[in-house]
């Protein structure tokens, strides 16, 4: 699975909306990583969200891929994110902050 | 990005607190990296069973941009946790601050890559321009 969280201001997106993004998003997981995405969908609620010490219309949807990625390829999944994210939603480019990060390296023995 | 989430337990922000700890927040940050302020999320979130708390009644948690030094860093989570025990009365060993780096090239913001810091200034340009552009093909 491919740990994908969204982080939304509450009221801002429908629950249908919100379960025609994860299909699309899962869809691109499997495509790109060959697993579907594995969602951890947080509304920051009314008056608990601020971007530039304003109240915020900001989204965060942040995955991580399966294997450290080139940037070749990460930077195209990421324009696609984005493009999810402002079709479905409606919102502007200014509105969504995507990150696909490299999986933690394995530490110990 | 920078994005800074705080988990607290019940109570221990109030409304009130919130817009002026996300305000020190936004300075803060800006005034230690040099970055903008509209690159700056705040979120709170009441007793968030995903997020640490690690036993204090508030944990900030910001992840920054990579490849700020040390003493920005310890400056960024010494101020925070000043800020959040001015605003809320919290003594300051209830209150944890912590950041973790993320590399600019994976995070997009505005449809662009975010710049590596210190290209602050030239990536808005250009991100502007690029808008512009946008909305004049569009009118």
């Amino acid at each position: 699975m491919t740990p994908c969280l969204c982080l939304v201001q509450e009221g801002q997106i429908p629950d249908e909306v919100q379960a025609s993004i994860r299909n699309a998003l899962s869809a691109l997981s499997e495509r790109a990583f060959g697993h579907p995405a594995e969602f951890s969908w947080r509304e920051v609620r009314s008056g608990s969200g601020f971007t530039a010490a304003k109240p915020s219309t900001a989204s965060i949807v942040s995955l991580v891929a399966h294997k450290a990625l080139s940037q070749s390829e990460r930077v195209p999944l990421l324009e696609e994110v984005c493009d999810i994210w402002m079709r479905e939603t409606n919102c502007s480019i200014d509105e969504v902050v995507a990150s696909i990060n490299d999986p933690a390296p394995v530490t110990g023995d | 990005m920078p994005l800074y989430t705080t988990n607290y337990v019940k109570g221990a922000i109030s409304e009130e607190a919130k817009p002026k700890i996300a305000a020190d927040i936004t300075r803060i940050h800006c005034d230690v990296t040099g970055a903008p302020a509209t690159f700056v999320h705040a979120f709170f979130f009441e007793e968030s069973s995903e997020l640490p708390l690690d036993g204090q009644s508030a944990f900030l948690f910001g992840r920054i941009r990579g490849g700020r030094t040390d003493a920005q860093k310890a400056q960024i989570v010494n101020e925070m946790q000043e800020s959040i025990h001015t605003h809320t009365g919290l003594p300051l060993d209830d209150i944890k601050v912590a950041t973790a780096d993320t590399p600019a090239k994976w995070v997009m913001e505005g449809g662009d890559l975010l710049p590596e810091p210190g290209e602050e200034a030239a990536w808005l340009a250009a991100h502007e321009a690029k808008l512009a552009a946008a909305a004049k093909v569009s009118a």
